[in-house]
This record gives C-alpha cells, sequence and structure tokens, in this order.
C-alpha cells in the first residue's frame, strides 16, 4: 500500500510563488508601479499562467486516459497537476493587476473557486487507499493488510517486557475509529490523527518512557493500524465523495476556461489587433 | 473499465462551458462591452460635439461605435475619421500632413483610449509613432538626450509639435560634436535632412563598406570632408568621384607623369607601399633590377615611355668605354655585373682548361678587351721557369689544362726517349730546369754500379738497352765458355756478387759437398779456384792428378 507521506508538489509550488512574487515585486519598483494587465510583464505572466493552467486541465487527464502510452507514474502526473494547478492561477493573479471587474474578473473569481475545489479533491484523494502507482486498492487487498498488521503488532506485544507499553499499546489499539461515522473519518482525519499524537506524547510522559527504537516501532504499528482501519471504514464514503467532487470540480473548470478563452479573444481582438 | 475521453470533455463539462458561453452573450448583448472591462472612456467634453457626442464616454458600452467587426473591411480609423472629420477638412494642418504622408499612419498611433475620464486621449509613444513613414526620418537615434532622460517631442518641435525647424538640429549637436558639427554644417549646409535620415545611415554609425567604395587603410580616418568637399545633399555625396587622382591629383609626386590610375601602384594602406606587378610588362624586373627603385630608372618621367635598352641607364657607368658597343647584355645579366655570360669560344682566343676560371681582368687588363695578346708570353712572362731557355713559345710543351701536364715530343729532340725513359719524369734528367743542352751520355744520369768493378767503359749501351739494365748483353771476349753448361744467359749465375768473382756453385750438381768428396776422392786438396783446373768447364781439363797451388 502506498500512502502520500510527502507533499512534494506543494513545496515545489510555494518555491515557484515566491520565484514569482520576487520577480513581481522587481517590477513593481522599478516601475514604481503595479504592472498593467496589458503590459509586457501583465501579458506575459498572464500568458503563461494560462498555460500552466491549460496543462493542468488537461495533461493529467489525458494520462490516465491514455491506453498505450505510460509516460511516467500516475503519482508524478498528479503531482504537476497540483503544481500547475496552484502557481499557473498565482500568475493569473498577478495578471489581474488587482482589478477583478468584467468578465476578467468572473474568470478569476472562477480560478479561486477552482483552486479551493482541488484542494478539497486532493484532501479526498489522499484519503483512498492506494499502490505506489496511484492506483487505488480494493478492501479485500486492505482487510488483508489490517489483519497483517494486527498480528504483527501482537507480537510486539507478546514479546515486550514492559506492562506499561503493553497498557498503553492495547489501550491504543482498541480505540477503533469504526466507531464513528464515515463522513467524520474522511474529512476529520486531519483532526484525529493531531489528537492521538497529542494522547501518544502525553501517555508516554506520564509512564516516563523515552523514545527509544521499540517504542517508535510500536507507534508505527498503531498508527498504520489505526490508517488502514480509518480508511476501510470510510472507503466508501471517500469513493462516493470522489465521484461527488469530480461531478462539481469538472465543470467549474469548463465554466473557468470558457469564460478565459473569450476574455483571451476579445483582449487579442481589441486591445493587441485594436480593431 | 476506464472513460475514453478525458473529463473535462463529459457531459456536465460541456453543458457548463456552453452555458458560460451563453451567460457571457446574453450580458454582452445586454450591458453591451462592459462586460470585458476594457476601462472608462474619455469625459472631458470638447468645444463642439462630434458625431452627436460631446465626449466619448457618451458612447460608453457600444463598442461598434469605434470598434469593427473582423469580417468588415472598415478600420477603427475609418470610424475616428467618420466623426472626427473636421480634422481633415480644416485645410493644411498636422493631421492633414500626417496623414498625406504615411498610408500606414493610423489615429491608434498617436491616440489611445478607455485609460480613465479625465486621461489624455494623446500618448504618443515614440516606439509606436510611426516617424520614420510620417516623416522619413526615424527616431531610432534620438531615444535618449545626452542626460540620459527620454527624449521628448518638444526637443525637436518646441510648443508645436507640428512644426520642425532644421536649424533646431545644429542647436543640439553643436553642444554634443562641437566644432567637427561646425566644420561639418560649414561644409555641407545646414540642410541636414538632405542626408540624413535619423537611421544614422550617413552619420557616426554609418558603414560606408555597403558603398560602392570602401573605405579601407588612410581612407577609414579621412574626414568626410575631404573627399566629399562642397557636396551639399545625398546626390551630391553620392556624385563624389572614386577615382584616386579626383581627391590626389594635387598631392601627386609624379607630377603626372604616371598617369591618373594611382591604384595600379599604390594602395589605401599605405603609398610607400607600392604593389606594381613590373612583371605584367614588358620589361620584367629580374636579378638586381628587382631591387632598384622605380626612380632609379623611370626618373619621373612618363612611365610608359621609358627605354629598356641597357645603355638607357647604364651608358655612364660602362667601364669598357663603349669597347663592346651598347648591348650590354651580350657578356653581362640581370644578376649582377659580375655574373659575365661572354661565350669565349666565339672569340678568336677560346678558352680551355684553366683558362675558363681565370677572372676576365687577370687577362684583360685595364678594362681592355680587344686585342689582347694571344700569346702565352704576355700573361705568364713571370710563371715561366725555364728563364727563357724555349723563347715564348710555352705551347711547344705545356697544355692549358695545368703547367704540370707537359705535352712536349721528345721525339723531335736530339735524344729520342725509348724503353724505360719514356716514363722517367723530366726533371729527373733535366736537372735544375736546365732543358737546352742536357747531356746524352748515360753517365750523365746512370752511374757505373759496383757489380761492375771498373771492368767496363761509359758505353753501357754496348751491354744494355733502355728497356731495363737487366738483362744485358755481353758480346765481348769472355775466357770462360759464356754458354756453359747452357746457363749462360744471367752473368749473376757464375758473379752472384761482382763480376771480378765467380763461383760454380751457382749451378747443376757444383754444390760444396758433392765437389769436395769428388776432389777427395782423386786426392785433390786444393779444389778452390775451379776455372785454374778447368779453364774451359770441361770436367776432364783436370787430368788425374791435379796439383796444391
Amino acid at each position: 500500500m502506498h500512502t502520500r507521506t510527502t507533499n512534494r508538489e506543494l513545496w515545489y509550488a510555494v518555491i515557484a510563488i515566491l520565484c514569482i512574487s520576487a520577480a513581481y515585486l522587481f517590477v513593481v519598483l522599478w516601475y514604481e508601479g503595479i504592472p498593467r494587465a496589458r503590459g509586457l510583464f501583465g501579458h506575459s505572466i498572464g500568458i503563461l499562467g494560462f498555460l500552466l493552467m491549460l496543462m493542468t486541465e488537461t495533461l493529467y487527464s489525458l494520462r490516465k486516459r491514455s491506453r498505450r502510452a505510460r509516460w511516467g507514474r500516475m503519482s508524478g502526473w498528479l503531482d504537476f497537476h497540483i503544481f500547475t494547478g496552484l502557481v499557473g492561477p498565482y500568475m493569473v493573479l498577478l495578471h489581474t493587476s488587482w482589478k477583478f471587474n468584467g468578465l476578467a474578473g468572473v474568470v478569476m473569481l472562477l480560478t479561486v473557486v477552482i483552486v479551493v475545489s482541488g484542494f478539497i479533491g486532493r484532501y479526498i484523494y489522499t484519503a483512498l487507499p492506494r499502490t505506489a502507482d496511484g492506483a487505488e486498492i480494493e478492501a479485500s487487498v486492505l482487510e488483508t493488510q489490517i489483519n497483517s498488521t494486527n498480528t504483527e503488532l501482537n507480537a510486539w506485544l507478546l514479546n515486550s517486557s514492559e506492562e506499561s507499553v503493553r497498557s498503553l499499546a492495547r489501550q491504543l489499539s482498541f480505540q477503533s475509529p469504526q466507531s464513528q461515522s464515515p463522513l467524520r473519518l474522511l474529512f476529520g482525519r486531519t483532526f484525529d490523527d493531531w489528537r492521538y499524537r497529542l494522547f501518544w506524547r502525553r501517555e508516554l510522559k506520564k509512564l516516563g518512557l523515552q523514545i527509544g527504537t521499540q517504542i517508535e516501532q510500536l507507534n508505527k504499528l498503531l498508527q498504520r493500524q489505526r490508517a488502514l482501519q480509518r480508511q476501510m471504514a470510510s472507503l466508501a464514503m471517500a469513493r462516493r465523495m470522489l465521484a461527488l467532487w469530480h461531478a462539481v470540480h469538472i465543470p467549474i473548470g469548463m465554466a473557468l476556461f470558457a469564460a478565459a478563452f473569450v476574455h483571451i479573444i476579445a483582449a487579442i481582438y481589441y486591445a493587441t489587433l485594436l480593431r | 473499465m476506464k472513460p475514453s475521453r478525458i473529463s473535462c470533455l463529459s457531459g456536465t463539462g460541456i453543458i457548463t462551458a456552453l452555458l458560460t458561453l451563453m451567460i457571457i452573450t446574453g450580458v454582452g448583448l445586454a450591458r453591451g462591452g462592459v462586460l470585458f472591462s476594457p476601462g472608462d472612456l474619455n469625459a472631458i467634453p470638447k468645444d463642439q460635439p462630434l458625431g452627436g457626442v460631446a465626449t466619448h464616454a457618451e458612447i460608453g458600452g457600444r463598442c461598434a461605435a469605434c470598434h469593427t467587426a473582423f469580417w468588415e473591411q472598415e478600420l477603427m480609423a475609418d470610424r475616428c475619421i467618420a466623426c472626427h472629420n473636421n480634422l481633415i477638412q480644416m485645410g493644411q494642418n498636422f493631421h492633414v500632413v500626417m496623414l498625406a504622408q504615411s498610408k500606414s499612419l493610423q489615429c491608434k498611433h498617436c491616440h489611445t483610449e478607455h485609460r480613465g475620464a479625465l486621461a489624455s486621449l494623446t500618448t504618443l509613444q515614440m516606439e509606436r509613432f510611426p516617424h520614420n513613414d510620417a516623416t522619413r526620418f526615424s527616431l531610432q537615434s534620438h531615444q535618449r538626450n545626452q542626460d540620459g532622460s527620454t527624449f521628448q517631442c518638444e526637443d525637436c518641435h518646441g510648443a508645436d509639435f507640428a512644426i520642425f525647424q532644421v536649424n533646431w538640429c545644429l542647436e543640439c549637436h553643436l553642444e554634443i560634436e562641437g566644432a567637427q558639427i561646425e566644420s561639418h554644417a560649414a561644409v555641407y549646409s545646414l540642410e541636414c535632412l538632405a542626408c540624413h535620415d535619423g537611421l544614422e545611415t550617413l552619420g557616426r554609425g554609418f558603414d560606408h563598406n555597403l558603398t560602392s567604395f570602401a573605405l579601407t587603410g588612410e581612407h577609414t580616418t579621412t574626414l568626410c570632408s575631404d573627399c566629399h568637399a562642397g557636396a551639399g545633399s545625398l546626390a551630391d555625396m553620392e556624385a563624389t568621384r572614386v577615382e584616386c587622382a579626383f581627391c590626389h591629383n594635387h598631392d601627386d609626386p609624379h607630377a603626372g607623369g604616371y598617369g591618373r590610375e594611382c591604384e595600379q601602384c599604390h594602395n589605401p594602406q599605405d603609398w610607400e607601399d607600392i604593389a606594381f606587378n613590373h612583371q605584367q610588362t614588358a620589361f620584367p624586373l629580374l636579378g638586381a633590377h628587382a631591387q632598384v627603385s622605380c626612380q632609379g630608372c623611370h626618373q619621373f618621367t612618363s612611365l610608359q615611355n621609358t627605354p629598356t635598352t641597357c645603355f638607357a641607364c647604364h651608358a655612364e657607368n660602362d667601364p669598357h668605354e663603349a669597347q663592346f658597343g651598347q648591348d650590354c647584355a651580350t657578356c653581362h645579366t640581370v644578376e649582377g655585373w659580375d655574373k659575365v655570360t661572354f661565350d669565349h669560344s666565339l672569340s678568336a682566343f677560346p678558352l680551355t682548361g684553366a683558362h675558363t676560371s681565370v677572372a676576365c681582368t687577370d687577362c684583360h687588363l685595364n678594362n681592355v678587351y680587344r686585342g689582347t695578346a694571344q700569346v702565352c708570353q704576355t700573361c705568364h712572362v713571370q710563371d715561366d721557369i725555364h728563364a727563357g731557355q724555349f723563347l715564348q713559345d710555352c705551347a711547344a710543351c705545356h697544355v692549358t689544362e695545368t703547367w704540370e701536364q707537359v705535352n712536349f715530343d721528345h721525339s723531335s729532340a736530339a735524344f729520342q726517349l725509348t724503353g724505360a725513359h719514356v716514363d722517367a719524369v723530366c726533371s729527373q734528367c733535366h736537372l735544375n730546369g736546365q732543358f737546352v743542352g742536357t747531356s746524352q751520355q748515360c753517365v750523365a744520369c746512370h752511374a757505373d754500379p759496383m757489380y761492375h768493378q771498373g771492368l767496363f767503359s761509359q758505353n753501357c749501351d754496348s751491354c744494355h738497352n733502355t728497356s731495363a739494365w737487366v738483362p744485358a748483353t755481353f758480346n765481348q771476349a769472355h775466357r770462360f765458355p759464356i754458354n756453359h753448361g747452357r746457363r749462360g744467359s744471367s752473368c749473376s749465375t757464375c758473379h752472384p756478387s761482382t763480376l771480378r768473382d765467380y763461383t760454380c756453385y751457382g749451378c747443376h750438381d757444383h754444390n760444396r759437398a758433392n765437389i769436395e768428396s769428388e776432389h777427395r776422392e782423386e786426392g785433390i786438396g786444393n779444389f778452390n779456384n775451379c776455372v785454374r783446373c778447368h779453364p774451359t768447364g770441361r770436367e776432364e781439363e783436370g787430368g788425374d792428378g791435379g796439383g796444391d797451388d
């Protein structure tokens, strides 16, 4: 099973956004004002941003549906999709020269909506268990993995000489998330994880235990068991929510691009060609 | 199963896109072009309404009032003029001039809109205004002032940009280029625009090499006015003659003697570096002539008429004082006066042997070549080791190869050379260089040998001949049979040391042991003087006893 443990694409996006911001600030200081949307910098950043958004809209989707060409891992394409989906809209935002009226304003609003929607979609997406290639794991496979983890945990408890640790492990192990509603498990998992980590540290401190190799091994086993059980409990809900998200996200994207194309054509016709 | 098309092209996606387009179209139809938020139109009223409105702001939202559809032939400029037709009906004014000069110039190149209600409608951007098309003067080189500030219309046009006075060029450029531009104006007049079009085509950046007369060498640092003196227009510049003599006639050191095609010998890099190919003329420069300066032969006279005979240049240094006429080349070459190629074999005295390597002056003293005596003694009198014994006819004995190689025919002398005398060196007989009066007697050269013991006279030839001393022939009376035992061919058989002594042990069975044995048997003890008992060599001559001496 593959669990997304890094946010590499988000870090890349943040770095790119910082670089673009620095360039933007330089232009602002050099020309002593906000760069106009119709100026060289404004136009350039708008065009580049739109191209990135277009790539966001098409490339990942095409890769998902390509039957013959298997260029790169799906997870890699998803990373690129997220990267362009953040950097592109940011560049378009800078292109607006902070004026949001008319059709351009609508396009920008839709852009913000699609980015927020994208974040939600990614949150739901990461709740589903997947292989390293990004393919979803079926429930039966997930159940096998849960049993394997339980066996491993029990073996660890049998071999442990510390009664206090065994007690803590049993206490945490028995806090099954299955008792909670699937919707709560799906969207509240970040909060639950945070609360679990807090409890773990507090109990360790109370028992006077130092974090060693054995304790860390136990923590990992408990976390894995917890994640698998939660994924199992919220699997159906996560799939339903992801489908629902798709149904909303894609029309918003299409509306965005339809409006953006009209904006671009009008800009070329009236401003560039000056007809 | 995977879906066959990308998700954005799903039914809901397409419907949403179409719906969005419909909404935009609807809003556009209902609210006009405000949907595109192009910016507020100018709202400053003019003196009188045009096209039914006092300001552009009054036509806000009606895009088609100014903008044309892409399928229409009409341009936005046509719609400007449709309202602002007063601009072209007011006679000769700036706009009329501009529009007349440039077909491509449009209103939008100087005027703009949608920049706000109070913004100026004229925002002339240097880079957008087609100054070159409109005025035939490019602003490419007038982007920045000397102080770095952006060039403004006022810098050339003053308060009214429709006016341009050409002497304003001079005002600025005198500050920039000082005296140089002053002299330039003095030469070429103040009509700057007659030559300059703002593209620096005839200014500092002008590349003269793109013309038919590329500037090289000294020409690159020459002032324009040095060649284009008096040129008052571009046409005058272009009409400048390119012949060298047109500019260099006054400083022609040849005073026109070499014609007007300077480039045949000179180049713009350096006048002194003359590269004329004399080899292509009727008189190629060879040998020492290649090192001679032009003036050495041409003496500043016409190049074409320079005589090509040797004497034309070399008459005064003819050491022969015209003995051989004027054709020096008969004997001399251009490699040097010393390199003489006279064929002496054609003369009355062909040079052979050692004479071929003798310097001319060794024989032809004081440069006198004609009438030189041909007798040996004339030159070799000091070499005559014979002290005049043979008078002057050296050739009677000697040849020209070497003195040592003597060729005297001794058969013509009184003493014929035969036998071994033929190979004898002259000096073996002719001692001390004395040839005449040399004795013909053998003893004059050959001393009587000890072997003879003075038995013979000085007539060596009575026994010997000139072939060899040995064998000799003895024809005089000999007491002992000379052919004893048929061994008499050689004297040394019986006289091994001298002719006065003899021995019988030199042949056949006369060895001392046998003789002694045989004589002892006969009781003969004294047997040393053989001929005493055997005067003719016969054995029986000794008798039966003999006696002791």
